[in-house]
């Protein structure tokens, strides 16, 4: 941060263009989401057209090789994706969190206990975690997903947070509180978790986005939530036989999900400023 | 009455390495006890060891009993309920020793309603409040109403500490540890926080135990001195006693390295 930079402060941050634009991005998602709910363009299951029709104004997306309408199905997949994105960062971001404090106010060996096996864990790449999971459980469906990937997400959450907790707890106002008599509840509530929450935050949206990509490449190889639900990957997979005639059907879905992570990051990116108040005060 | 801490022969260990050597010291009720050294003699260590504070690689032996309850070997949770009650702390910097996340009144209001639930009162949000504003006037930290919503990082150096003062205040304990209190201000903060100390140390019939390696600032606020030098308790006595006649080498040159700064200051004047 330079100097010049320092001279300009005025005290409060404005929302910048960053997160405006992330708002908006997932915004949309978030709203045709919520749309699909109670109403969709055509009947999702439903012969609406020719099969692999190109795009037109009746069928923005064309239709695929059943003659259903593609757009009707991509907004049917933001519904999907951001079902397991929140299901999987509130399991992996409980689970981790607890871990990772657990493991900072833990004694030495159980401390390097846990930090080696969240090494190892997070050295298996999170797919074949979530494969591992969905394999072991009798069939794929959208909560073995869920869970599957907030497992997976744990880990790196856990070991995120156990650094950020250690670092934290060598600060002077955690001995002046613990010399107050606080108990170590009530330094993990009071200052532990606040502190490390805008880190944390940021991470979690990363992770959301991590997720839905998790969840697209779970439904391409067939192991996330089964037909008929239309998950982005599912699309991807069944547009891949026609990729040649009909290339909307592979390019869209993969749109939305670029559009969706690329959202929730620049949303964390915006977010860091207003969790931090000496951060914004320095802006 | 007995003593608040007496600390009999403690010897502190890292490894091998020997950070305290059969250091004895002991606090009376309303006493003001002062404990010089250069840095790295083992004063702060002291402290934390009285209080049962020490970071975990440390091993302590001897006796420290704080308000007739040993500290050494004792479990964390025995020691909780004497934190804040006994004793409370004022760090030496005030930035790092303040949560940069919580408005400063709210750092206040934790121990403050800790203190009010012992006493067997929940107190409402309003009559905290009120208590906060009165211990930051206490504290002499202009306009609270207004400062007590602040950030740590939007004060100045020496509101800073107030607050601390204030936060340790707000426990109403037996004995106020002051560790370098006014090292990381300027001078003419420095005094008005002496000042400040002395006064209410006096005021609310608190016993002193302060830390710090400046001889003049010491000789201002306490009784009793004890001098520490690598760990060592070297010498011990009133405070007028001490300075007028040492003993020790070791607080002769200390004595003499404040009186040539002193004439330096003089002559440059």
């Amino acid at each position: 941060m330079s100097a010049i930079e320092l001279t300009e402060d005025t005290g409060r941050s404005r929302p910048s263009l960053t997160l405006w634009v992330g708002v908006v991005l997932v915004g949309l998602h978030v709203f045709i989401a919520l749309l699909t709910v109670v109403w969709t363009p055509y009947d999702p299951l439903g012969m609406t057209g020719g099969r692999l029709e190109a795009p037109s104004w009746a069928h923005w997306a064309g239709t695929d090789r059943l003659g259903r309408d593609f757009f009707t199905q991509i907004m049917l997949g933001s519904q999907i994706a951001l079902v397991v994105g929140a299901g999987a960062v509130a399991i992996g971001g409980a689970i981790g969190v607890s871990l990772g404090i657990l493991a900072a106010f833990a004694s030495r060996w159980l401390d390097d206990a846990l930090a080696a096996t969240l090494d190892i864990l997070i050295a298996f790449p999170t797919l074949l975690i979530a494969m591992l999971v969905v394999a072991a459980s009798d069939e794929a469906s959208l909560f073995t997903a869920i869970l599957a990937i907030g497992l997976a997400l744990s880990a790196i959450v856990a070991r995120l947070t156990r650094i950020l907790a250690k670092r934290v707890l060598l600060l002077d106002y955690i001995t002046a509180a613990r010399t107050s008599g606080t108990s170590w509840p009530g330094i993990v509530v009071t200052h532990v978790l606040p502190n490390i929450w805008p880190t944390l935050a940021v991470n979690f949206a990363l992770q959301f986005g991590l997720a839905a990509i998790a969840e697209a490449s779970l439904s391409y190889l067939g192991l996330g939530a089964p037909p008929p639900n239309a998950s982005w990957g599912h699309l991807l997979q069944e547009a891949q036989g026609t990729v040649y005639t009909a290339p909307i059907g592979a390019f869209a879905p993969g749109l939305a999900l670029v559009i969706l992570v690329v959202g929730i990051n620049l949303l964390a990116d915006g977010l860091r400023d207003f969790a931090d108040p000496t951060r914004s005060a320095r802006r | 009455m007995s003593n608040l801490v007496d600390i009999g022969n403690l010897s502190v260990q890292a490894g091998n390495r020997t950070l305290l050597d059969n250091v004895s010291l002991s606090i009376a009720p309303g006493e003001r006890v002062g404990l010089i050294g250069e840095s790295g003699s083992g004063k702060s260590l002291t402290a934390l060891a009285a209080i049962g504070l020490l970071a975990p690689g440390l091993t302590a032996s001897g006796s420290v009993q704080l308000a007739g309850q040993q500290v050494i070997g004792a479990q964390d949770r025995t020691l909780m309920p004497l934190r804040g009650t006994v004793t409370a702390t004022v760090f030496q910097e005030p930035l790092t020793a303040l949560d940069p996340l919580l408005p400063v009144g709210r750092q206040i209001a934790e121990p403050l309603r800790r203190r009010l639930r012992r006493d067997g009162r929940g107190p409402s949000r309003a009559e905290l409040d009120a208590k906060v504003q009165t211990l930051l006037t206490q504290v002499a930290l202009p306009d609270p109403a207004t400062r007590s919503r602040r950030y740590p990082h939007e004060l100045s150096g020496g509101q800073r500490q107030r607050v601390a003062i204030a936060m340790a205040l707000a426990c109403r304990p037996q004995l106020l540890i002051a560790d370098e209190p006014t090292t990381a201000l300027d001078v003419t903060t420095q005094a008005e926080i002496l000042r400040l100390l002395a006064k209410l140390v006096a005021d609310n019939g608190m016993a002193l135990l302060f830390i710090s390696h400046d001889l003049p600032v010491v000789a201002r606020v306490v009784d009793r001195v004890v001098v520490m030098q690598h760990g060592v308790v070297v010498e011990t006595g009133p405070v007028a006693e001490v300075f007028s006649a040492p003993r020790h080498d070791y607080t002769r040159s200390l004595v003499a390295a404040a009186r040539s700064f002193d004439r330096a200051l003089e002559g440059v004047a």
